[in-house]
């Protein structure tokens, strides 16, 4: 934790009043009009204890140290996106920095559910902003540890994607039981890579969970995981609609739920996700999250609806088993082995079908993590994509060196890109160096490599 | 012909203008008989002038700011609506606070009524502590006053001499905090601010003057004198308006410059960018507390010819006071005017006594009479262009909510300072070089607020609500409300009835205003959505008459 005493806590808030995905899609301009409303009648951006900052645009090669963008970053991000995640990472630099306590990224269009390779649009999300600003972190302040707790209502399976195989991120993610919402993932059992075994962790929660059982999830599960971890920067990916107004999820969290939660979690930065029900909850939830961050009073904050929730005792006891279920599994997190039918060789391998719902893209993975023994190892992901009505959008190569790569691993990774740049089928190949912050992408047809760095 | 009047604390300033030239200028003491200063200036500027064509007076003045830093004001007392949100434990209001019940959302619907017994038990409260003045304060009211409206009605019903004021008036911009203090400084500044107009206009009436008379507001727009009265607060802090405004008319056109007043113990820094003064974009901090009042972006640093040097260990410090003139004027304490002397920036007062103070103050350090003045210098220069890089700097990081408004943002830096005001002259030069920038010390900068109040010309605004699922609009200026058709209502008929409203207003401030020259300044419509349905729309703009400077000064023209 960092020292805190007399520093303000950094907002951004972005409403991005000129984007939409289009005009009735939930993830539109007037998603955050009424939050605007409630902040500045609030007067929240005049307390001595916040301090409002101004948007800056994350630079193509911040987003291409964390994703894979076919067939470049310019191709997956408009303006919009640019300044959603600059806007992140301007918070956390001042945050990692000493100069502010914490931060809130009130900003839109999301992010968690983009993963690794972009292809499009999916779950609202194109890049995935606490990724792009996690990474940006480990390179320019030399933060090791990470923790990313998403308290949205859907699984944030972009992030888990991402950070899957890294032992040094730990994602924790609660979310409406996936076998009755979108992403449709999130099970216990997913869990992480073998080199990260239980550094992802999934808690589903039955429809109709109430803010009982989510302090309940809070104090008995992510709490102690945390302390375990000994993260040096937390992240909440604070997504809204737990809240039980929401028209996509049915969970039934209160403004004064979220405002807890972010007292207990005591994130470094939180990032806007999803929350739809922009008039009964947003406003107040959002007023509840920050306060709570700013160490203010926020036991004033209440919807005009409010009524108590009483949830089943079969609910509470389902989320009890979950949350034992998990500790368990956290505990035995150094001692499993990876399972041996993905285990090819110096490989552990794994095919994954992605679906871009807002988009209507397929795309076909296979991942590959090189076993080394003295480091994470480097990651090979192979893909194609169908974009609707049988176009293709090609096949492209994409290899990932981490941020503690052996000199081995880093010498067999470049060596690999080489090589695939003269295989015919790949239309695109890339190279993410993270050690060095070196990007290469590698476009077949041209014959041209584009090359960023830092 | 017009003239420009500025009342300040110290000094009454005042000047005629003619066809773009200064014909007079005037500089009296500001006495304690508001009446006779300005009596006094006008009798200079108006000598040998056929009053009949004289065609506009615009004051403007600082008693009214200087009377809430005083604290020479009856005590207002606050009945605050809230409702649910932030903890009441954080508003710290420098007045008497009653909390009511009663609260309104962000769509200005009730979700929970007033407690008639309750604001009865308040009031009466109140009056055994001998208040007489209130400020009516809910949260959300701009979008809906009728609790407000309540409030005061009980008021009038039960203390009929009281005054009340009501926020969705008084602050009508959504800050309820800053409403509150908006609306406080208002309740106490009506009466001596209707004292201030009557002084002007038994002075106009005894000179038989029957021009227009306009006051300056903080925004470096005007309200015509007599409407002036509905919004007292807006006029205060017209004195850095009115020398930002006399920069203006001073200098080139269409220049990004920085206009720096030195007086006798505070340097008032104001940023013109391409031409406009740039406006505040929050309201201005008046005694300490946060307001609604639209001001333009001032900053004023506690530096200035009669500061007090002293020595703090082994460093030259200034203090924010004045104990009397500069040491070679005959005052008791070495001044940064004592350095302008030794370095022979000035001409003013004694060079032996300038010397004697500047030795008195380095001899401790080992520093000659030379050193000490050019150490004194740059302590001076140095904290004026500090905080100019840091205004340039804020402009940049100003938040934006809009995609097109961030890209927008330029890096732009001045290439004039101007200096204007008594101590304007020596460190000027300074304070440019420093910034890589050109000096200018304009003709007629001692009186160059009273050319701003002179050259300013009338501006007023109507802000326009619409909401098709409810189907009314409300002006929020007036608490005007109006019914509008759910299905046929557009953006187009917004603005139009913005317009409309607005050239009605002007025609009742007897301002003449084309059509085209009206402005749009803030302009979003949304989409109410119910589920996944649009409901409705809401259309929220805001129009103006042009701000600015009626024209330029023909520099030479004496």
């Amino acid at each position: 934790m960092r020292e805190s005493i007399g520093k303000q806590t950094g907002l951004i808030f972005f409403p991005a009043f000129d984007w939409a995905i289009s005009p009735t899609h939930p993830e539109r301009e007037e998603r955050l009009l009424y939050t605007r409303d409630q902040i500045f009648e609030e007067g929240i951006m005049d307390l001595p204890q916040i301090s409002e900052y101004a948007p800056v645009l994350a630079t193509a090669h911040d987003i291409a140290r964390t994703h894979f963008c076919v067939p470049r970053v310019e191709d997956q991000t408009t303006e919009a996106h640019l300044i959603a995640a600059g806007a992140a990472i301007l918070l956390a630099d001042e945050i990692a920095s000493g100069r502010l306590k914490n931060g809130f990224a009130l900003v839109r269009p999301p992010g968690h559910h983009s993963m690794r390779v972009v292809r499009g649009n999916r779950g609202f999300c194109n890049i995935n902003n606490e990724a792009i600003m996690v990474d940006y972190l480990r390179r320019h302040h030399g933060i090791k540890r990470v923790a990313i707790v998403d308290t949205d209502v859907h699984h944030g399976d972009g992030t888990q994607d991402i950070f899957w195989h890294d032992p040094d991120v730990l994602f924790i993610s609660f979310h409406q039981d996936g076998r009755t919402l979108y992403p449709g993932t999130g099970f216990t059992n997913e869990a992480g890579g073998p080199k990260a075994y239980a550094r992802t962790i999934n808690i589903p929660l039955p429809p109709g969970t109430t803010d009982e059982s989510l302090m309940y999830v809070v104090d008995n599960l992510i709490l102690p995981v945390l302390n375990d971890f000994k993260p040096e920067f937390i992240v909440n990916s604070a997504g809204q609609d737990n809240h039980y107004t929401d028209p996509l999820g049915s969970m039934k969290i209160t403004a004064q739920g979220y405002a807890r939660l972010t007292e207990k979690l005591r994130p470094d930065l939180a990032v806007l996700e999803g929350g739809y029900a922009i008039e009964t909850a947003l406003p107040y939830v959002n007023m509840g999250i920050i306060l709570a961050l700013a160490g203010l009073d926020y036991t004033y904050v209440r919807e005009p609806d409010l009524r108590p929730f009483k949830e089943s005792p079969d609910l509470a006891s389902d989320v009890r088993w979950t949350v034992d279920k998990l500790m368990r599994q956290w505990e035995k997190r150094d001692l499993v082995v990876p399972n041996p039918e993905h285990v090819k060789g110096n490989y552990y391998q794994q095919v994954k079908s992605i679906y871009y719902d807002t988009d209507g893209i397929n795309e076909n993975q296979l991942e590959k993590l090189r076993l080394c023994g003295n480091c994470p190892g480097y990651l090979t992901i192979d893909t194609k994509a169908t974009h609707g009505y049988g176009r293709t959008g090609g096949r492209a190569l994409c290899v990932s060196i981490p941020f503690t790569a052996c000199s081995s691993c880093r010498a067999e990774a470049e060596d690999l890109y080489e090589q695939s740049k003269k295989i015919k089928e790949y239309q695109h190949v890339y190279l993410q160096d993270k050690p060095s912050d070196i990007f290469l992408s590698y476009d077949s047809a041209s014959g041209q490599e584009r090359r960023s760095e830092g | 012909m017009y003239v420009g009047v500025d009342v300040g604390g110290t000094f009454t300033d005042a000047v005629l203008l003619s066809n773009g030239v200064i014909r007079a200028t005037a500089k009296m003491p500001t006495k304690a008989d508001l009446l006779e200063s300005i009596l006094e200036a006008l009798d200079v500027v108006l000598k040998d002038v056929n009053i009949r064509e004289l065609k506009r007076i615009v004051f403007s003045t600082t008693v009214i700011t200087n009377l809430i830093a005083g604290q020479k004001h009856d005590k207002v007392a606050l009945l605050l609506i809230p409702g649910p949100g932030l903890s009441h434990k954080h508003y710290d209001f420098k007045a008497e606070v009653c909390v009511l019940s009663g609260a309104i959302d962000y769509r200005g619907r009730e979700i929970v009524p007033l407690n008639e017994k309750e604001i009865e038990e308040a009031l009466s409260g109140l009056a055994a502590k001998g208040f007489k003045k209130v400020g009516v304060v809910g949260k959300f009211s701009p979008r809906n006053s009728a609790h407000e409206k309540r409030v005061a009605a009980i008021i009038k019903e039960k203390y009929p001499d009281w005054q009340a004021e009501l926020g969705f008036r008084a602050g009508p911009q959504l800050n309820f905090p800053r409403r509150a203090v908006t609306t406080c400084l208002t309740c106490a500044t009506r009466g001596p601010y209707r004292i201030f107009v009557n002084s002007v206009r038994q002075a106009l009436a005894k000179r038989e003057i029957t021009a227009e008379v306009f006051i300056l507001k903080a925004d470096g727009g005007t309200l015509p004198l007599g409407n002036s009265v509905e919004q007292p607060v807006e006029t205060i802090f017209s004195g850095p308006a009115a020398s930002t405004l006399g920069v203006q008319a001073l200098t080139p056109p269409d220049v990004t410059e920085v206009a720096v007043d030195i007086g006798g113990t505070t340097t008032d820094i104001a940023l013109i960018l391409n031409g406009q003064p740039l406006l505040s974009a929050k309201g201005a901090r008046v005694d300490e507390q946060l307001t609604q009042v639209r001001a333009l972006a001032v900053k004023s640093v506690p530096v200035g010819g009669d500061s007090v040097l002293e020595l703090s260990g082994n460093e030259i410090v200034f203090r924010p006071e004045r104990l009397g003139p500069a040491y070679c004027m005959g005052g008791p304490a070495p001044t940064p005017t004592d350095a302008l002397r030794v370095l022979g920036l000035t001409a003013l007062g004694d060079e032996d006594k300038a010397r004697e103070a500047m030795e008195d103050l380095g001899a401790p350090l080992g520093m000659s009479a030379g050193e000490a003045a050019g150490k004194v210098m740059s302590l001076v220069v140095n904290s004026i262009t500090e905080e100019v890089k840091k205004m340039f700097l804020e402009w940049e990081q100003e938040p934006a909510y809009r995609i097109w408004e961030l890209l927008q943002k330029k890096k732009v830096r001045p290439s004039i300072v101007a200096g204007v005001g008594g101590g304007a002259d020596g460190f000027i030069s300074q304070i440019a070089s420093e910034l890589g920038c050109q000096p200018v010390i304009p003709p007629y900068a001692p009186v160059a607020n009273a050319i701003g109040a002179a050259v300013a010309r009338p501006t007023l605004q109507v802000s326009l609500r619409a909401d098709t699922e409810q189907g009314y609009y409300n002006i929020r200026e007036e608490g005007f409300q109006g019914k509008i058709d759910r299905q046929s209502f557009n953006e187009r008929k917004a603005l139009e009835l913005a317009r409309e409203r607005l050239l009605g207003k002007a025609a009742g401030y007897g301002l003449d205003v084309a059509l085209d020259d009206i402005e749009v300044t803030y302009q979003e419509v949304f989409n109410m959505i119910r589920g996944w349905d649009t409901a409705g729309r809401l259309y929220d703009l805001t129009v103006q008459t042009p701000r600015g400077i009626a024209g330029r000064i023909e520099i030479g023209g004496k």
